[in-house]
């Protein structure tokens, strides 16, 4: 038993990171080699705009704040703990990364629903889709849960799943990191990498293409002329 | 003669590529699992026994040093049957739930406080651990005995040091996260410690005292710890205004701050409305300024 949990561990923390990877990376490559043109977010918002607003807005400035956040903490630990060294500081950096840690599980929320609801989204919503959402929701609930019951997350990230995260990186896993951390912990840890694997195959590849000229380009507005129906 | 090869070698083309479109995603794959575990192989790493010992144990036990958290291990394989002891070490929860006698009487001796897993302890680590551990006992002074702490009585000025040593305004010398990210205790702040670790308000009773809680804070032997610290260890002059500080907090009276959870929850929600309202407000003509007016328009167009 003990053997077999041994195992299970090495499986989930220092393989299936790097079978992650490599599918993302091959994925990713082979879908724009082959099929260039499906990168895309597949955008709705022509189907429902008045709902659409409300889960993709909240989800987007949410999750890329969330992600920033976890891309600091791995980057510069040292000062992340040096500036949590003061409690008030760290209380201030708590709060603003729950307040859009709930920002992204509102809009993700407001997505299922909104896509459930309405027939037109629901006709255009494919099996990868749902699997997408449901891995998003327990990777984003997991998160708020985490933040939470396991205060105080931005410290030991710094401390723990940051060391982790580069022992990855450098080839050289140590899962010692986080063996004994709390299911809820490694339930994020594990759908990370889940969500990173099944990332080629979804329309979450319109991360890799975002339209960066829309920020500095001129406005453009799209005009509707339509013909007069033939009457009679 | 000539046509009958080419169809050969046709289908053989054929063959090929059926084949590798059948089995192209799974062979990648596979490949890919057996270059990773071929790269990376299972094993714990090799440390040698002593230095295992001294990571792993020595916070909690010494060799003829008395008693710590747990029991002076001199002679330990003279008191219980070897295959008893490892099967104890392997997983000392699992022994007391069992309701094994010896294991029951060990917890009552530890005040409770059960042996936690060991990390990297297979059956043969364990089995070399004995080994060390009779050796060690044979000798008049084990290099294991412990580490000689300070009695002198704590001062305002430790239990002070030791407050701002856990909340991180004083920096650990060796550069470790300071204990606020993941432990808390009574009358800390306002929203209190963090949660991933246990709450430190009794742990000095819940040790036993000074001398083991020095002991222990010398290597902390937790899973989650123990990586950690081994790379940053507390610095000797950091343990005794640390243990002064969980000493006081211990004798602090007063509401604990289990509610700070829901304190912390409850200011990301009303944070996340906040955030909410503001968008509709920046965002207030998002419907109506530019596309509905359009819409409209071309509506009215169609209609004339």
């Amino acid at each position: 038993m003990d053997n077999a949990q041994h195992y299970f561990d090495q499986l989930m923390f220092g393989v299936a990171p790097y079978l992650a990877l490599i599918i993302f990376f091959l994925g990713t490559i082979q879908r724009y080699r082959s099929q260039a043109f499906s990168y895309s977010s597949l955008s709705s918002q022509f189907l429902e705009n008045q709902r659409h607003f409300w889960g993709m807005v909240p989800l987007h400035y949410g999750i890329l704040v969330v992600l920033l956040g976890h891309v600091i903490a791995f980057m510069f630990p040292r000062q992340l703990l040096a500036w949590n060294g003061h409690p008030v500081r760290l209380y201030i950096l708590e709060i603003s990364a729950l307040i859009f840690g709930l920002l992204t599980l509102f809009g993700l929320v407001s997505t299922l629903v909104r896509r459930l609801s309405f027939n037109k989204i629901r006709t255009v919503t494919s099996p990868a889709d749902i699997v997408l959402h449901l891995l998003l929701l327990v990777q984003v609930g997991s998160g708020v849960y985490v933040a939470v019951s396991h205060s105080w997350g931005s410290s030991w990230f710094a401390a723990s799943a940051s060391p982790y995260l580069w022992s990855i990186i450098t080839l050289d896993p140590d899962i010692t990191y986080v063996l004994a951390m709390p299911f809820a912990v490694k339930l994020h840890i594990v759908n990370a990498y889940l969500v990173i694997g099944f990332f080629p195959f979804t329309r979450l590849v319109h991360i890799l293409v975002i339209p960066n000229p829309y920020l500095w380009r001129k406005p453009q507005v799209v005009r509707w002329n339509r013909e007069p129906q033939a009457r009679g | 003669m000539e046509r009958s090869r080419d169809i050969r070698i046709t289908r053989c083309r054929r063959r090929v590529v059926i084949s590798s479109r059948v089995l192209g995603g799974p062979v990648w794959l596979v490949v890919s699992v057996l270059a990773v575990v071929g790269v990376f192989p299972l094993s714990a790493q090799g440390q040698e026994t002593a230095a295992y010992y001294k990571q792993n144990c020595a916070s909690c036990h010494t060799i003829g040093g008395g008693r710590l958290v747990g029991p002076d291990l001199k002679d330990v394989s003279k008191r219980q049957d070897r295959d008893w002891l490892v099967r104890f070490m392997l997983n000392p929860q699992a022994m007391i739930d069992r309701g094994d006698p010896y294991a029951k009487q060990i917890l009552a001796e530890a005040r409770g406080v059960v042996m936690p897993p060991v990390a990297g302890l297979s059956r043969d680590r364990a089995k070399l651990l004995l080994d060390l551990i009779e050796a060690e006992s044979a000798l008049e002074k084990s290099q294991f005995e412990g580490v000689k702490f300070s009695d002198r009585p704590f001062t305002t000025a430790d239990v002070q040091l030791g407050r701002d040593l856990f909340r991180g305004t004083a920096k650990l010398k060796n550069g470790g996260p300071p204990c606020i990210s993941c432990h808390t205790v009574r009358g800390l702040t306002l929203l209190g410690g963090g949660r991933l670790g246990v709450d430190l308000t009794k742990v000095s009773e819940r040790i036993g005292g000074r001398k083991p809680l020095s002991a222990w804070l010398v290597s902390p032997a937790t899973v989650t710890m123990q990586p950690v610290f081994r790379a940053h260890p507390l610095d000797a002059e950091e343990i005794l205004p640390l243990v002064a500080y969980f000493e006081d907090a211990a004798k602090q009276v007063g509401d604990d701050d289990s509610v700070a959870p829901l304190a912390f929850f409850l200011m990301g929600l009303g944070g996340m409305v906040l955030v909410l309202g503001l968008f509709d407000v920046l965002w207030k003509n998002r419907f109506r300024a530019v596309r509905r007016p359009l819409v409209a328009g071309g509506e009215m167009r169609t209609s004339v």
